[in-house]
C-alpha cells in the first residue's frame, strides 16, 4: 500500500536527521539518498546477501528490510560511522591490512559483521567467524583475506582487552537540521 | 554531491610543466599513456578497467619501476573515453599481458629521456648516473642531484611512445615483484570510494526498467516487439513520478525518488505478448545438440579413426556444462546525463570504447559528443562486456532530459546478465595394447556468447538475430602428445543471452581433457600424475606438475578409495592441470595452473566438502604476488562454487532464477584451506593471472570424487542429489502419505440464504435518517475527552481500516474484500461531504451500534458494529470527538456495490435482527477489574471478534463455541484466540501481552499482515490496558500452559524441527537451497528471531498465512524500543521485517518452499495439500 510521506527523525552516526519520505521506504534508500552515505550498498533487497548491512546499537542489520518508520530512536551506524581511511576502526584497519576486497562491493556488509560479531563475540572460533559471516555473499572469493581480516581483528581486540573495542559510540550528539531532505 | 570526473587527455596534452608520452593518434588527439607534472606526480593511461582484480595497482607498479619513481606518486586513469587510449574490452585476462606493454614502453620513454637530460645538468652520461625516486644522483659519490621535477617546466614536453625504449632488467626491480598492498582498498572499508552506484550528479532522477517476459533470450522474431500497452493510470499515484517511457520493447519509468521508481517499476502494468516456448535448458545436452551449428575442425594428426578401431575398449565419454550466472553482488548500476550537445555516462561496463560506439547507435548521435566516463563496479567477470544498464540510463536521461540514475532490481540481473555458456563436450578414446592413449576424438559445442547491448534489441536499433562466432576453442587443444588426435569445434548461436564468463570455453574443454586423462590412467592402471607427466611436453608445465605433486605430497596410487574414510565420510584426492589459452585460435596462452584437490563425500547425504585445494601457477613475470595469490584464491572459491553449486533454471519460456535461494553459491562454511604456490619466473613475460586458476577446477574436484567413491561424474554441478543419486540410488524418503484433514472453515459457505427473506418480514427494513448538522468546532470537545478517543481509536484500529489510499488518516477507500464483493472502508474524517462532519452524535453513535448510517441505509457488518455495542458509551463520545478533530479529508471513498442479494442494503435489517445483541455484556463481577476490562477492549472496541471468529452463511459472527475460534481476515486466517488450535505452544498471559505490545512473542514469532497493523495502532495504549487484554485472552484458554510449560514446549518443538531437518533437506534438496539462500539469513536457528518451529502458520492447517507472508513479506510493527526493552522478545533484533517475494519465486518454487517449511518446521503435522490452490488464493489477495 502506498503511504504518503511524512517526517521522520534518524540518528545515524551519531548526528540526528530529519527525513521526509514515506513511512515503509527501506532504510537503505534513506541512508544512500538523504543522507549520502555510501558504505551501505544495494545487492539484493531481499535480505539474501549482507551487502546493505548497517549497526543499530551493536548489532548487524540489513538495512533493505529495515522501514524508515521502524527505526524509531535506535542509533544507526554505517561503515563511515566507524572510522575514515585517517583514523579507520580497528575492523576497517584489519580489512586493510589483510588486503580484504577485490572488487570490495561486499566489504561494507562483511565489515560491519565483523564489528557486530567481536561485540558480541570478542574471542571467536573459527567456526563462529564463518557463521556470523555466512549470510553474506561474495562473488569475488576474497574469503581467505576476510576471514585473515576478521581473526586479526579479533586478536587486535583481545590484545586491546576490551571487547568493546569493536562497539560503536551510538550517542547521538549533534542536530544538524538542515540534513533533511533534499 | 559525488561527481567523479577524469580530466579529459586534452587537458594534460597541451599543459605547461608537464612532461607527456603520447602515440600520434590517425586522427583526433594523440593517445595518452603518461603525463609527469613539475610536482613529479605522474599520472597514467589505460584504457582496460580494473574488474576488482587490483590491476590498478599493479599497473601503477609497472609505471613506477619502468619510469623509476616512488610507488605512491603514480595515479592510474582507467578506461575513460575522455582520456585513455582505446584498447579495446577488458577481458581474457590481457590487462598485464597486452594492455600494459605500451604503458611500460610510455615509463621507459620518459625515463630514457628524464635520465639523459638529467645527466646532462650534472655533465655527466646517463651510464654514469643511477635514479631512484625521481631523484638522478651520480654514481659516484656525490652529494649532487637532479630531480625529474626539476627538468619539467615552461612548455609541455612531448615524447612520442618509443616501443624501443630500454626496458629495465628484472634483476633491477625494486616495486615490481614485491607485494604492494592495494591502493583501492582503505577507501572501499570506509565507505569513501566512488563506485558507479555511488555516483550522483545534480538534480538526477531515478530510473528503473520493466523488462519483458521472455527474460535472459535476446534472439528471436519476438525480441522488441512484444510489447502490447501500457497502462500509465496504473502508475497514476505514485508520488514524484516524472515519466513512463516505452520505445519498442524498452519500458521504463523515472521518478524523483529511488523508492517510488521502484514502487513505479511493480505496479506498471504493461501488456506483453506471450513469450514463446525454449528447448529445455535445465539439462543443456539435447538442446546444445539440435542447435544448428557448423563445425570446425582445429587439428587432425596421426589416424583418429585407426587409433579408435585399435583401442582395447573404447571408451566414449560425453561432459556437460551447466548455464550459469556471472552473479555479481552488484546489480548493474549507471547513470547518464543527456543533453543536446551530447551525452556523459558514468558507467561500470568491461568495455568503454564499444559501448560509446553502442550509445552512438542507439542514439544516433557521433562518437565523438558522448563521454563514457568509467567507475568500478561490484566484481562482474565477463558480465558487463553487455552493460546494457548504461543504454538503459541513456534512453531514460534523453527522455526527461535531466540526469538519471537506474540501478537494476536483484532479479532483472538473475534473470537477464547474459550468461556463462552451456557446453556439451564429446571424447571418444581409450587405451592402445601398451596401456597408451589409442587416439583422440574431442568435439565441443558452444553457443557463442557476444550478447549485444540490451537496449539496441529491445528498441529495434539491431536486429535480435544471433551472431555466431568462433569462440568454443578456448584451450580445446588438449595439452597432452596424443598421437592420433582430432579436435573440432561446433561453431553455434547462443540459446539464452550469453557473454564471456571466466574461463569461458576453455573451463569445460578442460573439465573434459582432464577427466579423460584421469579415467585412461586409471584404466592403464598407472597413477593419474605419472600418466599425465608421460604425455606433457611443454616442460613449464612439467615443472609445474611436479612442484604441485610436491607441495601437496601427492601418494602416487593406481586405482581409487586408497584413502579410506570415516563414518559416513569418503575421501579422495584428485589432480587436474590446464593452460587457459584465449583469443581467437589458435590464441594466446596465459598462465599455467594446476590444482591437487581434497574433498570428503558424505556417502548418505551425497554432499562433497572440498576441504583443501593446493595449487601452483605459473605467471611468468609476477607483479604483484599478493594481487596474483588474490585472484587464485578469488578464482578457486568462485570456481568450486560453479562446479559445486551452481546452475541457472528455466521456466519454459525463460530463465526463472531470480534470486540466491534460487542460484546460491559458496558460503564462508564451505570455503577450503587453499595453499597456493607461484612459479619463480621473474625473467619471462607477465602473463594473466585473472581466470587460469578456475580452469582445472571441475576435473580436479571431479577426479578427486571419483578417488573418494570410485564413480566418475561428468555432468555439472555437483550437487548432492547427483552424487546421492549415484552412490545410492534408492528414492528419498517418501513424505508421510496422510493429508491434513482440513478444518479450515470458510466464511459464507452459502447454505443459509434461504432464511432472510422470511425476516425481513419482521425486521424493520427501512431506518429514519438523522437531520445533518453542522460540523461541531473542535473546542466543544475537551482535550480529555479528545485524548480518550485517541485510544479508543487506537483499539479499534480504526485507521487499519479507514486509512486512506495515500496513507492519509480516517480518510477511507481501502477495500475489504469479502465473499460478497468488495466492501470499501468509508471516509470517517470530519470533512461535511465526503466524511462524518455532518453527523451528530446521536447519527454516529447509532452506526457505531446498530450499524445504520446518518441517512438511515445499513452497514455492511464487515463494520465490526456488533463488538462495538459492547463498548461503553463514555467511549463511543470519546471517539466522536476525537474523529470531530481530525484535519478533515475531502476524499471520496468508493461506493461498495456487492453481489445480489447482499447488494439489497435493506436486507442487512434482517441480519441485524438476527445477529446484533446490544446487550453491554461484559459485567461479570465476580471477575477481577482488570479482567474486566480486558473483556471491553476485547469484546467490545477491540472487536477481535471480527476477525477472530469464524462468520456463518449470512457474514455474521459465529456465537457460542465459535467465538473467537478462528477466522478471516484479507486473505489471512486469523488464529483461534481461545484454544491454541495449531499453536505449537499455548499462549500465555505473558506472551500475549508481548505479542500485543511488540508484535512479537519469543514463543510465537510476529504478528504479520492485518494483525501488525492492528499492534501498531494499539501502541497508544497504556500498558495496563494491554495487560487487561492479555489477562482476559488468556482466561479464554481453559488449559493455558503456566509460563515453564510453555517454554518446555517450544524447547520440544524447536527440538522436533531441527531433528526434521535432515530428512527434509534430502527430500527436498532444491527447497533446502532456496531456504538457505533465502530465507536463513533471518530465520536459521542461529538467528536471533523466533523459530519457524513456533510459528502457528506452519501448524496450521492450511498454508495460506504461510504464503500470504512469502508473498507480501511482513512489515515489522513499529513499536518503540521501550516497549521491547519490557518484554520477554528483548532479545529480538531490531525490527527488520520482512521483504515481499511475490516478483522473486514464481509459484513452483512458492510451493515447494512452502511444503519444504512444513516438512521441517512442522513435522509432526500431515503434508498440506491444496498448497497450488492456496497459491492462487493467496495471489488474487495480494495485488
Ligand atoms: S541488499 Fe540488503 S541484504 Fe542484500
Ligand atoms: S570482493 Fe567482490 S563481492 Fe566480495
Amino acid at each position: 500500500m502506498l503511504t504518503a510521506a511524512a517526517k521522520f527523525r534518524i540518528r545515524v552516526n551519531g548526528r540526528i536527521h530529519d527525513v521526509y519520505a514515506a513511512p515503509r521506504t527501506p532504510l537503505l534508500y534513506i541512508l544512500r539518498n538523504d543522507l549520502k552515505l555510501n558504505g551501505p550498498k544495494f545487492g539484493c533487497g531481499l535480505g539474501e546477501c549482507g551487502a546493505c548491512a548497517v549497526l543499530i546499537g551493536n548489532r548487524s542489520v540489513r538495512s533493505c528490510t529495515i522501514a524508515l518508520s521502524a527505526v524509531r530512536d535506535r542509533a544507526v551506524t554505517t561503515l563511515e560511522g566507524l572510522g575514515n581511511s585517517d583514523a579507520p576502526h580497528p575492523v576497517q584497519a584489519a580489512f586493510i591490512a589483510n588486503n580484504a576486497a577485490q572488487c570490495g562491493y561486499c566489504l561494507n556488509g562483511m565489515i560491519i559483521a565483523t564489528v557486530a560479531l567481536l561485540a558480541s563475540h570478542p574471542h571467536p572460533t573459527e567456526t563462529e567467524i564463518r557463521n556470523a559471516l555466512r549470510y553474506h555473499l561474495c562473488r569475488c572469493g576474497t574469503h581467505i583475506e576476510i576471514l585473515a581480516a576478521v581473526r586479526s581483528a579479533a586478536a587486535w581486540s583481545a590484545e586491546a582487552g576490551q571487547a568493546g573495542d569493536g562497539a560503536v559510540d551510538d550517542r547521538a550528539t549533534s542536530h544538524d537540521p538542515h540534513e533533511a531532505a533534499s | 554531491m559525488t561527481d567523479r570526473h577524469d580530466r579529459p587527455s586534452s587537458d594534460y596534452l597541451n599543459a605547461p610543466d608537464t612532461l607527456v608520452v603520447v602515440r600520434p593518434a590517425a586522427s583526433g588527439p594523440d593517445d595518452l599513456f603518461v603525463a609527469i607534472s613539475s610536482t613529479g606526480l605522474v599520472t597514467a593511461f589505460n584504457g582496460h578497467v580494473d574488474l576488482g582484480t587490483g590491476i590498478r595497482t599493479a599497473l601503477a607498479q609497472i609505471v613506477a619501476e619502468d619510469l623509476d619513481v616512488a610507488f605512491d606518486h603514480v595515479r592510474m586513469v582507467l578506461g575513460s573515453t575522455a582520456a585513455t587510449p582505446d584498447q579495446g574490452a577488458t577481458i581474457a585476462s590481457e590487462t598485464i599481458q597486452i594492455a600494459a606493454r605500451p604503458l611500460r614502453f610510455a615509463a621507459a620513454t620518459a625515463r630514457h629521456y628524464l635520465v639523459g637530460l638529467a645527466a646532462q645538468r650534472l655533465g655527466l652520461t646517463p651510464d654514469d648516473v643511477t635514479v631512484q625516486d625521481g631523484i638522478v644522483r651520480p654514481k659516484a659519490v656525490s652529494n649532487r642531484s637532479v630531480s625529474y621535477a626539476d627538468l619539467i617546466a615552461g612548455p609541455t614536453i612531448r615524447l612520442e611512445l618509443d616501443l624501443g625504449a630500454p626496458l629495465k632488467p628484472a634483476s633491477h626491480y625494486r616495486i615490481v615483484g614485491q607485494a604492494q598492498p592495494r591502493v583501492d582498498i582503505p577507501a572501499k572499508a570506509t565507505g569513501a570510494w566512488t563506485y558507479v552506484h555511488d555516483v550522483r550528479v545534480p538534480g538526477m532522477l531515478h530510473g528503473r526498467v520493466v523488462r519483458p517476459p521472455y527474460a535472459g533470450f535476446d534472439t528471436g522474431a519476438h525480441v522488441g516487439t512484444s510489447f502490447i500497452a501500457v497502462d500509465e493510470a496504473s502508475v497514476a499515484n505514485i508520488p514524484g513520478l516524472v515519466a513512463v517511457v516505452v520505445i519498442g520493447d524498452f519500458v521504463g519509468v523515472v521518478a524523483a525518488r529511488e523508492e517510488n521508481a521502484i514502487l513505479a517499476m511493480r505496479q506498471l502494468r504493461v501488456t506483453w505478448q506471450p513469450a514463446p516456448d525454449i528447448p529445455d535448458l535445465n539439462a543443456p545436452e539435447a538442446a546444445l545438440r539440435a542447435n544448428p551449428s557448423t563445425a570446425r575442425q582445429l587439428t587432425n594428426q596421426g589416424d583418429v579413426d585407426r587409433g579408435l578401431a585399435g583401442a582395447a575398449e573404447a571408451m566414449n565419454r560425453t561432459y556437460v556444462w551447466p548455464y550459469q550466472m556471472h552473479g555479481s553482488i552488484g546489480p548493474s548500476c549507471a547513470v547518464a546525463d543527456w543533453h543536446e550537445s551530447g551525452l556523459t555516462v558514468w558507467s561500470g561496463t568491461q568495455n568503454p570504447f564499444p559501448m560509446r560506439a553502442d550509445l552512438a547507435k542507439l542514439l544516433d548521435m557521433p562518437e565523438e559528443r558522448i563521454v563514457v566516463a568509467r567507475l568500478e563496479a561490484a566484481g562482474c567477470y565477463g558480465r558487463n562486456c553487455a552493460d546494457d544498464v548504461t543504454a538503459d540510463a541513456a534512453l531514460l536521461s534523453r527522455a526527461v532530459r535531466r540526469p538519471v540514475r537506474v540501478q537494476l532490481t536483484r532479479e532483472q540481473e538473475h534473470l537477464w546478465e547474459p550468461k556463462g555458456a552451456a557446453q556439451v563436450i564429446d571424447v571418444r578414446g581409450g587405451l592402445d595394447l601398451e596401456g597408451g592413449p589409442a587416439a583422440y576424438d574431442f568435439e565441443t559445442r558452444y553457443p557463442s556468447n557476444l550478447a549485444p547491448t540490451l537496449p539496441l534489441i529491445l528498441t529495434g536499433k539491431v536486429p535480435p538475430v544471433a551472431d555466431v562466432l568462433q569462440m568454443g576453442d578456448r584451450t580445446a587443444i588438449p595439452p597432452y602428445a596424443y598421437g592420433n588426435l582430432r579436435v573440432t569445434v561446433h561453431d553455434m548461436p547462443p540459446i539464452a543471452r550469453a557473454s564471456w564468463f571466466r574461463g569461458v570455453s576453455a573451463m569445460p574443454n578442460s573439465f573434459a581433457h582432464e577427466s579423460f586423462i584421469d579415467e585412461l590412467a586409471t584404466a592403464a592402471a598407472v597413477d593419474p600424475i605419472e600418466y599425465r607427466l608421460r604425455y606433457l611436453r611443454d616442460s613449464r608445465a612439467v615443472d609445474l606438475v611436479r612442484a604441485v605433486a610436491e607441495r601437496a605430497q601427492w601418494l602416487p596410487h593406481t586405482k581409487p578409495q586408497t584413502l579410506g574414510g570415516e563414518g559416513d565420510i569418503l575421501y579422495g584426492r584428485g589432480f587436474a592441470y590446464a593452460v587457459y589459452v584465449h583469443g581467437t585460435f589458435p590464441g594466446t596462452a596465459a598462465a599455467w595452473a594446476a590444482w591437487v584437490a581434497d574433498v570428503a563425500v558424505n556417502k548418505v547425504t551425497g554432499d562433497v566438502a572440498l576441504t583443501r585445494v593446493v595449487c601452483g601457477q605459473d605467471t611468468g613475470q609476477i607483479i604483484n604476488p599478493d594481487g596474483v595469490t588474490h585472484q587464485i584464491h578469488g578464482n578457486i572459491i568462485q570456481s568450486t562454487s560453479r562446479v559445486l553449486k551452481e546452475q541457472v533454471s528455466f521456466s519454459s519460456t525463460a530463465v526463472s532464477s531470480q534470486e540466491w535461494g534460487a542460484y546460491p553459491i559458496l558460503t564462508f562454511p564451505d570455503v577450503p584451506d587453499i595453499d597456493v604456490l607461484l612459479m619463480p619466473r621473474p625473467d619471462e613475460p607477465p602473463l594473466g593471472a585473472g581466470e587460469s586458476a578456475s580452469v582445472p577446477s571441475a576435473a580436479a574436484i571431479a577426479n578427486a570424487i571419483f578417488d573418494a567413491t570410485g564413480i566418475r561424474f561428468r555432468e555439472l554441478p555437483l550437487t548432492p542429489e547427483r552424487i546421492r543419486a549415484a552412490l545410492n540410488p534408492l528414492p528419498p524418503p517418501a513424505p508421510p502419505a496422510t493429508a491434513a484433514q482440513s478444518g479450515w472453515r470458510h466464511w459464507f459457505p452459502f447454505a443459509a440464504l434461504a432464511g432472510l427473506g422470511a425476516l425481513i418480514v419482521t425486521a424493520m427494513p427501512f431506518r429514519p435518517s438523522i437531520a445533518p448538522i453542522e460540523r461541531p468546532r473542535a473546542n466543544v470537545f475537551s482535550a480529555e475527552t479528545i485524548e480518550r478517543g485517541r485510544l479508543a481509536a487506537a483499539i479499534g484500529a480504526c485507521n487499519v481500516c479507514h486509512v486512506g489510499h495515500d496513507g492519509v488518516a480516517f480518510a477511507g477507500g481501502r477495500a475489504l474484500d469479502t465473499p460478497f464483493g468488495a466492501v470499501y472502508a468509508t471516509n470517517i474524517t470530519p470533512d461535511p461531504a465526503a466524511g462524518i462532519g455532518a453527523w451528530s452524535y446521536p447519527a454516529f453513535a447509532r452506526a457505531m451500534r446498530e450499524g445504520v448510517s446518518r441517512d438511515g441505509h445499513h452497514l455492511y457488518p464487515a463494520h465490526p458494529y456488533t463488538s462495538f455495542a459492547k463498548s461503553s458509551e463514555t467511549d463511543i463520545q470519546a471517539l466522536y470527538a476525537f474523529l470531530m478533530a481530525q484535519p478533515a479529508s475531502p476524499s471520496r471513498a468508493p461506493e461498495t456495490t456487492l453481489r445480489f442479494p447482499f447488494n439489497m442494503r435493506p436486507l442487512m435489517a434482517g441480519w441485524n435482527a438476527l445477529f446484533l445483541s446490544s446487550a453491554s455484556a461484559l459485567a461479570d463481577i465476580s471477575r477481577s477489574p482488570e479482567w474486566r476490562r480486558g473483556a471491553e477492549l476485547v469484546e467490545g472496541l477491540g472487536h477481535c471478534s471480527a476477525c477472530h471468529s469464524d462468520r456463518n452463511a449470512l457474514g455474521a459472527e459465529r456465537k457460542g463455541g465459535a467465538h473467537l475460534t478462528g477466522g478471516v481476515a484479507d486473505g489471512w486466517h486469523a488464529p483461534s484466540l481461545s484454544t491454541s488450535r495449531f499453536a505449537p505452544v499455548g499462549w500465555t498471559a505473558e506472551a500475549f501481552y508481548d505479542y500485543l505490545r511488540t508484535g512479537r512473542s519469543a514463543e510465537h514469532g510476529a504478528a504479520a499482515g492485518p494483525m501488525a497493523r492492528v499492534i501498531e495502532s494499539m501502541n497508544a495504549l497504556p500498558d495496563a490496558d494491554i495487560r487487561a487484554m492479555a489477562t482476559y485472552l488468556a482466561s479464554l484458554n481453559e488449559s493455558a500452559p503456566s509460563v515453564s510449560e510453555a517454554s518446555a514446549a517450544a524447547a520440544r518443538a524447536i527440538a522436533a524441527g531441527v531433528a526434521a531437518s535432515r530428512p527434509a533437506d534430502l527430500a527436498m534438496p532444491v527447497a533446502a537451497r532456496l531456504f538457505t539462500g533465502a530465507c536463513a539469513s533471518c530465520h536459521a536457528e542461529t538467528m536471533t528471531l523466533t523459530s519457524l518451529a513456533l510459528t502457528t502458520s506452519l501448524h496450521a492447517d492450511r498454508p495460506d498465512n504461510v504464503i500470504l507472508a512469502i508473498l507480501q513479506g511482513v512489515d515489522a510493527p513499529t513499536s518503540s524500543q521501550a516497549a521491547i526493552h519490557a518484554t520477554a522478545a528483548s532479545d529480538v533484533p531490531v525490527s527488520a521485517g520482512m521483504p515481499s517475494f511475490r516478483n522473486t519465486l514464481d509459484d513452483q518454487s512458492l510451493a515447494d518452499l512452502a511444503i519444504y517449511l512444513r516438512a521441517r518446521f512442522a513435522p509432526d503435522k500431515a503434508p498440506w495439500t491444496g498448497v497450488n490452490e492456496a497459491i492462487a488464493r493467496s495471489r488474487a489477495a495480494s495485488p
